[in-house]
């Protein structure tokens, strides 16, 4: 990380949390789920998301800068929906030492990695060291090895991700943003893995 | 904690001359003349009714304006053009200043992308050798405009560090930059050799600037003939729009390890950078360090201002909705002022980083002028497709707090309609040269929604007829001094394209370089004819203007219409300028 680690966090002091109220949680019926992405710059962290939340793909580049805001509310068959309020970060290494602003309080955190990039999958384990370091201690995980529709020029296999995310305790999925594949299965499988409310209904 | 902002310099501690007494006697008089119009009786820091005579003298100001008083109402000394000493500083130019560089004479990597091309920077005075070999291997990836690509190699900017490290470069990658790096460590023995007093070289047709900033230092290579002032200017922008990205506590990775890689620090904001160094030769406000605003009808302004106040109230520093470059309304809260090129560098950082399109984003920014040292955090959301909302505070915790802030804001503004009239105001346009009023009767034209309807000329012209405005006016920008603002002419025929564009504002950088050149003392008046244009500047305690006319227009009609101009300006400044209430009133 160099010296960025010491850039917006110095300044800053202090990082708050970008918590609305309370992490989770709204009635036992209706979650409401904060869900930070985490991941080297041009993953395609937000191209999944915006896949996600409209459907869309444009291939152009918009480098985030910051952080994007974003929500999303899906139905589960149990007819309980869950409103996903949606971190996506930036991944420029800059805006490394802002991440827990995003993180913290985060009850899912998805971090992605492109399959034909290493660096980007080393990058993602870093992000799972420093989630599993600071992050909240029930924090639901997803490793996502996105781009699979380049899979000519996979350079991480899916067996190395595999066994990655199980030693780590996470849920492991391979996406395409460009092709839709996974992107709804990413998010339906994470609101199953949710903690629910204790209360019975 | 950010550093508390109330207790940093204001940043708008600009030498604004503080009227003399006997100047607000004359201000206040010269109000009793102003036309009645349909004005609300707001504070008028602009109207200061002097006018421009033909043989304006420096110094006597003030008689002209009190001929004005005593009934004068044609603004001008007609006929009485004087040559001599003390009047207009009369510049007659021969040789243009544009196309004094052609492609294949620009020395850097030729036209066809040959690295090999000789010439170009060829030797410095003191035998410092800068080879051509600079940029090498170019990427075009960042190309503005195909078709002129030729002209992008006439000027190059460079960021690096004093170890020789390029951290920047506006053409080809600068890690690939073979020999780049040489040539760099040659810049800088050569700029540590010479001290401070090295600041510009001239190689042949180029120039070359160096702005060091503690251990960074920016380098311009140019051969667009641009003064040395407005280049080193252009490298104060760069370097603001990198503080912008990371603060000035970048300096502190330097003071760790000399060596310091920075050039990831960056990384993704090349478009920033682009569109900043794109706009040193559309944007007017590069050189002018003011603003400028989206004409709106005073109320519909006020009720911007208005909404913006009350979030500014609950603890943003900051509101400021613009659409595109232009303000539509932006309030600071208490004493925080916003000085005019962190407004410049904040909204191309936002409009260029297409990110800030598809959703609200919250980011750390900082605004150099404000604090170089500290981030602020900027909750940005586009309204609608050229309309954006920026808020910025320095808690790293207030997203929320802003979004809902966002939302109060945004249904206050569909409700009282402002977004509608903003792109009104977009659809319409400007201040048009050939609208502006012939004879007093018409002066307080407005330039309202209502009376737009009425009165545009311009809008029923067949577009070839129109020729500019009256005595061959074709341009103008006003700047008001107290204001912080400017406002200048939409173009019109015969500046019709980019390169003419691009031409005259590289005119108007030259004659505001000279105005304001320390050497030679502000003038106040300048009359400058060459093969382009006729050119003219007054600048006074209260504004400055700048007016392009065509070459063969006459002197005094020129001048004459220079004073229709400021009477115009002055008419309409409740629409076209925000008045009252900004965060840069005392
Ligand atoms: N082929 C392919 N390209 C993708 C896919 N997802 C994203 N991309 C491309 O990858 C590039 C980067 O995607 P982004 O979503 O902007 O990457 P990011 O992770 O958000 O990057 P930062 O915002 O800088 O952190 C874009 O140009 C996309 O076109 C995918 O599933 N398949
Ligand atoms: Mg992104």
């Amino acid at each position: 990380m160099g010296c960025s680690a010491s850039l917006p966090a110095r300044n800053s002091g202090q990082l708050g949390a970008l918590n609305s109220e309370g992490s989770a949680v709204s009635d036992s019926k209706n979650l409401r789920v904060k869900l930070v992405l985490l991941g080297d710059s041009g993953v395609g962290k937000s191209c999944i998301v915006l896949r996600f939340v409209r459907g869309q793909f444009d291939p152009t580049s918009k480098v985030t800068v910051g952080a994007s805001f974003l929500s999303q509310t899906i139905a589960l068959q149990d007819s309980t929906t869950v409103k996903f309020e949606i971190w996506d970060t930036a991944g420029q290494e800059r805006y490394a030492a802002l991440a827990p602003l995003y993180y913290r309080g985060a009850a899912v955190a998805v971090v992605v990695y492109d399959i034909t990039s290493p660096e980007s999958f080393s990058k993602a384990q870093y992000w799972v060291k420093e989630l599993q370091k600071h992050g909240s201690p029930d924090i639901v995980l997803a490793l996502v090895g996105n781009k699979a529709d380049l899979h000519e020029n996979r350079s991480v296999s899916s067996q190395d991700a595999i066994d990655y995310a199980e030693k780590n305790g996470m849920f492991f999925i391979e996406t395409s943003a460009k092709t839709a594949d996974n992107i709804n299965q990413l998010f339906e499988e994470i609101a199953k893995r949710l903690p629910r409310p204790t209360s019975a209904s | 904690m950010a550093s508390d902002p109330t207790s940093l310099p204001s940043p708008s501690d600009l030498s604004i001359p503080n009227p003399s007494p006997t100047e607000e006697e004359r201000l206040a008089t010269l109000n009793l003349e102003e036309p009645t119009g349909n004005h609300a009786p707001i504070p008028r820091p602009l109207s200061n009714g002097s006018s421009l005579s033909a043989d304006f003298d420096t110094g006597n100001e003030i008689e002209v304006a009190e001929e004005e008083l005593l009934g004068d109402s044609t603004d001008l000394a007609e006929g009485s053009s004087s040559h001599g000493g003390g009047g207009w500083r009369e510049i007659s130019e021969q040789d243009g200043e544009v196309a004094s560089c052609s492609p294949s004479s620009s020395g850097y990597a030729g036209e066809r992308g040959s690295s090999g091309a000789s010439s170009g920077i060829e030797e410095v005075d003191d035998g410092v050798a800068l080879q051509d070999d600079w940029v090498p291997g170019k990427r075009h990836l960042d190309e503005d405009d195909a078709s002129v690509s030729w002209r992008k190699r006439k000027k190059h900017f460079f960021i690096l560090s004093h170890s020789g490290k390029p951290i920047y470069s506006r053409y080809g990658d600068e890690h690939k930059l073979a020999g780049f790096s040489a040539t760099l460590q040659a810049i800088i023995s050569f700029v540590e050799n010479g001290g401070d007093r090295v600041k510009f070289v001239r190689a042949g047709k180029h120039q070359v600037v160096f702005l060091v900033k503690g251990p960074i230092y920016l380098v311009c290579i140019s051969c667009t003939e641009e003064p040395y002032e407005a280049l080193k200017g252009q490298l104060e922008l760069i370097y603001g729009q990198m503080l912008l990205i990371l603060t000035k506590s970048v300096n502190r990775c330097f003071e760790k390890n000399p060596k310091f890689d920075m050039s990831p620090l960056l990384g993704g904001t090349d478009v920033v950078f682009s569109s900043l160094i794109r706009a040193f030769s559309w944007n007017p406000a590069t050189f002018l360090h003011a603003y400028t605003c989206l004409p709106l009808a005073y109320s519909t302004r006020q009720a911007a201002g208005a909404i913006l106040q009350d979030v500014a109230d609950s603890g943003v520093l900051f509101a400021i909705l613009m659409c595109k470059h232009k303000v539509v309304s932006l309030v600071g809260a208490q004493k925080a002022s916003l000085h005019p090129d962190d407004m410049l560098l904040l909204a191309n950082f936002i409009l260029s980083s297409e990110s800030f399109r598809t959703s609200e984003s919250f980011s750390p920014i900082c605004l150099p002028k404000y604090n170089p040292m500290a981030f602020l955090y900027a909750y940005v959301h586009y309204l609608d497709e050229d309309t954006h909302l920026t808020l910025l505070t320095t808690s790293s915790d207030a997203f929320y707090h802003l979004k809902e802030c966002r939302l109060r804001i945004e249904a206050v503004l569909v409700k009282s309609n402002v977004l509608a009239e903003v792109q009104r105001s977009m659809l319409d346009g400007g201040l048009h040269v050939e609208d502006l009023p012939v004879d007093s009767s018409r002066r307080s034209r407005s330039i309202s929604p209502q009376m737009t309807q009425e009165n545009n000329i311009s809008g029923s012209r067949p577009p070839h007829m129109a020729l500019g405005g009256p005595a061959g006016l074709w341009h103008f920008i006003y700047r008001s001094i107290y204001l912080d603002q400017y406002v200048s002419s939409e173009f019109s025929s015969p500046i019709n394209n980019s390169a003419q564009q691009k031409r005259l504002y590289r005119a108007y950088q030259k004659l505001f370089a000279s105005m304001h050149d320390q050497g030679t003392g502000p003038h106040k008046t300048q009359y400058r004819r060459d093969r382009d244009y006729v050119l003219l500047c007054w600048i006074t305690q209260d504004f400055e203007l700048y007016a392009a006319f065509d070459p063969l227009a006459d002197k005094v009609s020129a001048i004459k219409t220079c004073n229709r101009v400021c009477q115009w300006v002055r008419d309409l400044e409740n629409e076209i300028f925000l008045l009252g209430a900004s965060p840069f009133s005392w």
